[in-house]
């Protein structure tokens, strides 16, 4: 039997970095128990993914990076897309963001959002 | 008892040295497994929560799949499954206390227990006895890791 599925949906962004370390713990903690999980980024959550910005967002002062975490969940597997609109937003190209981001369009957070049996949104 | 590069291995249990578990034969197929001290030493020494997987709880997991969570502000992982078997039982109490898994690695603060359904083939690849510390002291020592 596949593994069960589950999607993040990370609309959070450099701006709030309090909202940045969950997600990515979260979904490394998925993948330990055996869940197939991607991660979607939109909206400001695609700044993240932008070659070295993470590495400069700190949730917690003196804590870990949000690079750090972002490196965890990569590690564990956690599949990492992203929002080809959202790049127009910020005015960047696919180059600018880190090599193991998949470009999706909206569409295919939709069929993400069906083929998965829990979608978590942050 | 030994003591390896620090770390308290008792001679007569079982080790999966990639993930740092243990099992002890219970008699019959049923295996109960733990995380040994170097396991709670490299997820930092204080864990957040130790989460059995409740779902696996009298079903069959391969080995390698996952058994439990571990969480600590270090670490985040999986326990995997050391042995392919059917998952008898998890220690309830590490939900009030994932401590237990440090402060009394082989005794109240075991994982899980788990009845092997391929334990003559996979047998092999776990380590136990005289012999099979000084492999795991190898291994250790390879990777640099101590319980000092």
């Amino acid at each position: 039997m596949a593994d069960d599925k589950i999607l993040i949906i990370m609309t959070s962004g450099p701006d709030t970095p309090r909202r940045c370390a969950t997600p990515f713990f979260f979904a490394t903690l998925a993948t330990a128990m055996d869940y197939d999980v991607t991660m979607f980024f939109t909206i400001d959550g695609t700044l993240l993914l932008k070659k070295g910005l993470a590495d400069t967002v700190f949730p917690k002062e003196g804590g870990k990076s949000v690079g750090e975490f972002l490196k965890e969940a990569m590690d564990s597997g956690v599949k990492m897309t992203a929002c080809t609109a959202s790049l127009e937003l910020h005015g960047l190209s696919p180059e600018d963001l880190i090599p193991e981001v998949k470009m999706v369009g909206g569409a295919s957070m939709w069929q993400m959002a069906e083929e998965s049996k829990t979608v978590l949104t942050f | 008892m030994a003591i390896i590069r620090g770390c308290n291995l008792p001679e007569d249990l079982y080790y999966y040295p990639e993930k740092h578990l243990w099992l002890k034969p219970l008699g019959g197929n049923l295996f109960r497994i733990g995380l040994t001290p170097i396991a709670g030493k490299l997820a930092g020494g204080k864990l957040n929560a130790v989460t059995i997987r409740s779902k696996n709880i009298g079903q069959e997991v391969q080995h390698g799949k996952s058994l439990a969570t571990l969480e600590s502000s270090k670490y985040v992982g999986p326990v995997p499954a050391p042995i392919t078997g059917i998952v008898k039982s998890g220690n309830d109490r590490l939900a009030a206390d994932p401590n237990l898994v440090i402060s009394d690695p082989y005794g109240e603060g075991w994982v899980a227990e788990i009845e092997a359904t391929k334990w003559d083939q996979e047998k092999a690849a776990l380590l136990t006895g005289a012999e099979g510390l000084a492999e795991y002291e190898k291994k250790l020592a390879a990777a640099g890791i101590s319980c000092g």
